[in-house]
């Protein structure tokens, strides 16, 4: 099936009226948590798992993807507004974004941030659309040596690319696999780490490690901040841009566009990454950088572009591949696992449907969200009025409810509460906790990799280097973390000036 | 002590920790490695991250945690996982629709702040709401308690 066949199926399937509707759903709910700070994808996907359980797989990742390219949306409209990331992707929006509103120009940020979030979003659809059936095929030529030296590469791009240092994403890499080989051993079937507990058998659950180290610490620290806020309306009127604003955001646009998908394909918080990198880009290739930070246009339009791209691109390797780059593909793949769908090379060969009505949902998603972003922004806007004092027990109690539908387990609520609190001490200790997170779901495949491969080759380890693709990775892995190392050890122009200071 | 130095303890407690309990595990043969090898392997780099971080962090120190003071603040942390350990460990005895009403109720009398008769307003209406949509909306069987529904 080539790919204009698969996407005309594709379209068969998403334009039925049952996943028309389940994508508006996801897209309105994605952008709710979008714009509510304190509640992100990953919270915004693992509530409405429940609500899939009687729906076909086909409806299920329609909605729950909706939500996640959803929330990207939404979080621009916080941080243009009151200077507030309703997202973590968000963050860089609010520096210009906010100054763009102080000045009266708001409503032209809100535009150019939707509209670029459909031009970077629609584009990385057609990136996923002929880039992961590519990927599926040469991925099933992997075997196990080929997809530990896979895993390890991504985890040391994690830890390059992350947002601490290397060195301080190494020990949380470190401890999420640790936490991953809790249970059952799946090649032995003895047991790790479990202490006679019987809900430990099966290993700690993913979902309350993810919502508790992201969710329910995201909500403690939200608490201890200021919970007033200052919010501008925006008409309808005055969302137009002018010609020099949509003149200006064009390269913008297009440049977020490439940067988001290259950097969404790679490990991580890849869409927190993306608008960071596509800020600094646009700020260096500016001919007045001095005016960054004061309400340029190329400072939304970029960073908004991105992430977007980003979100779609990271759906590559979690579909083609079945590696999940990052906690809210992770969420998703949980449940596809749930309705018997496991995503990997073989996935788009066994799952057509599934995946090209995914894409072509993709598409209409990317629609129906540029309609309610742009003439409903004031509805939404509107929830930011609930006080926080009555947003964040309703927060909790829903994150918790939702923990708890997936197993029906309290036993995972008492998991979700202690994640909760470690991610809130790693945060305090400004430690990023997603890489812990993907440690963990990861960490199981990792380990069945090195252990098969060993076992094939009689126990040699030249069996990674015997092969091409393996050894490259290896090699590759091995040159970042000297990179790394070398570039933490090597003194900055910092380092040089204290020791300048200390002199005199 | 630096923000470094405690991550440092956290890594390196968890290391010993995993050391203890792996090095029980079958550890195999190369060609057959065992169930113990990885977390074994992952115990020693835990700890070894833990003890250059001990170390870096004397030099580096990029600040230090006011626990202290955090403690100190009218809304803490810590009150909020104290109620909500106890929502948790008597949602299969009271059942969710009491329990998750009587919690809301807390937080919204106690940490928010509301009067009495607001606070047990809003908690009925987000207890029994949170109910209604979950179990019968979704129809996920949340824990009965000694009630009937």
């Amino acid at each position: 099936m080539d790919v204009l066949d698969g996407l005309y199926n594709g379209f068969q399937t998403a334009l039925t009226l049952h996943n028309v509707y389940l994508c508006f759903v996801g897209c309105l709910w994605g952008t709710v948590v979008g714009v509510l700070p304190g509640i992100g994808p990953l919270a915004g996907i693992t509530l409405l798992i429940p609500a899939t359980f009687g729906i076909d797989a086909t409806g299920a990742i329609i909605m729950l993807a909706g939500i996640y390219y959803g929330s990207m949306y939404g979080g621009s409209t916080t941080s243009i507004l009151m200077n507030i990331p309703g997202e973590s992707a968000s963050v860089v929006t609010c520096i210009d974004g906010y100054q763009m509103t102080l000045k009266g120009r708001g409503g032209a940020a809100l535009f150019i941030s939707a509209w670029g979030s459909w031009v970077g979003g629609t584009l990385s659809v057609v990136g996923l659309m002929f880039l992961t059936p590519v990927l599926a095929n040469f991925a099933m030529k992997f075997g196990p040596p080929e997809m530990f030296a896979v895993l390890l590469i991504a985890f040391v791009l994690l830890g390059s690319l992350g947002r601490g240092s290397f060195f301080k994403t190494v020990p949380m890499v470190f401890l999420g696999l640790l936490i991953g080989t809790i249970g059952m051993d799946p090649l032995t079937a003895a047991l790790r780490f479990t202490h006679g507990v019987k809900e430990l058998f099966d290993g700690i659950g993913f979902v309350p490690v993810a919502m508790g180290a992201l969710g329910i610490a995201e909500i403690l620290s939200s608490t201890e901040e200021s919970l007033r806020r200052l919010i501008h309306k925006v008409r309808l009127r005055e969302l137009l841009p002018t010609r020099e604003e949509l003149r200006a955001s064009w390269g913008p646009v297009f440049r977020g566009s490439g940067l988001g998908f290259l950097i969404g394909l790679l490990p991580g918080s890849a869409h927190v990454l993306s608008s960071f990198v596509s800020y600094t880009v646009e700020k260096r290739l500016s001919k007045r950088p001095e005016e960054f930070g004061t309400g340029r246009i190329e400072g939304v339009a970029g960073p908004e572009t991105a992430n977007n791209a980003a979100s779609g691109s990271a759906m590559i390797p979690f579909l083609g591949l079945g590696i999940p780059t990052g906690p809210a593909p992770a969420v998703m793949m949980i449940a596809l696992l749930i309705h018997g769908v496991r995503p990997g090379p073989l996935f788009i060969s066994e799952q057509p449907q599934l995946f090209w009505g995914l894409v072509a949902s993709m598409y209409i998603g990317h629609l129906i969200l540029i309609i309610l972003n742009l003439p409903l922004v004031g509805i939404f806007v509107n929830l930011l009025r609930v006080p926080f004092r009555i947003l964040f027990p309703v927060i909790l109690l829903i994150c918790i409810v939702g923990t708890y539908s997936v197993n029906s387990s309290t036993f995972e609520l008492l998991i979700l509460l202690a994640f909760g609190v470690l991610g809130y001490v790693f945060r305090k200790l400004d430690y990023d906790v997603a890489p812990l997170v993907l440690a963990m779901i990861i960490g199981p495949t990792m380990e069945i990799a090195f252990r098969q491969s060993l076992m094939r080759s009689g126990g040699s380890f030249s069996i990674f280097w015997k092969s091409p693709i393996a050894l490259v990775l290896i090699l590759l892995s091995f040159f970042l973390i000297f990179w790394n190392g070398y570039r933490s050890l090597r003194p900055t122009k910092a380092t040089w000036e204290q020791a300048l200071e200390e002199d005199k | 002590m630096t923000k470094e130095r405690e991550a440092s303890l956290i890594f390196f407690v968890a290391g010993i920790y995993g050391f203890i309990f792996s090095v029980g595990l079958p550890l195999g043969k190369w060609n057959e490695p065992g169930p113990g090898v990885f977390p074994l392997a992952l115990s020693i780099l835990l700890c070894l991250s833990g003890i250059l971080w001990f170390i870096q962090g004397k030099k580096r120190g990029e600040g230090k945690m006011d626990w202290r003071g955090l403690a100190r603040k009218r809304v803490t942390p810590f009150q909020i996982v104290g109620l909500t350990a106890v929502f948790v460990l008597s949602l299969d005895r009271l059942g969710y629709l009491l329990a998750s009403s009587l919690y809301m109720f807390v937080l919204l009398a106690w940490i928010s702040r509301y009067r009495v008769w607001a606070a047990l307003g809003m908690a009925v209406v987000l207890g029994g709401g949170t109910w209604f949509f979950f179990q019968k909306v979704l129809a996920v069987q949340l824990p009965r308690g000694f009630l009937p529904f």
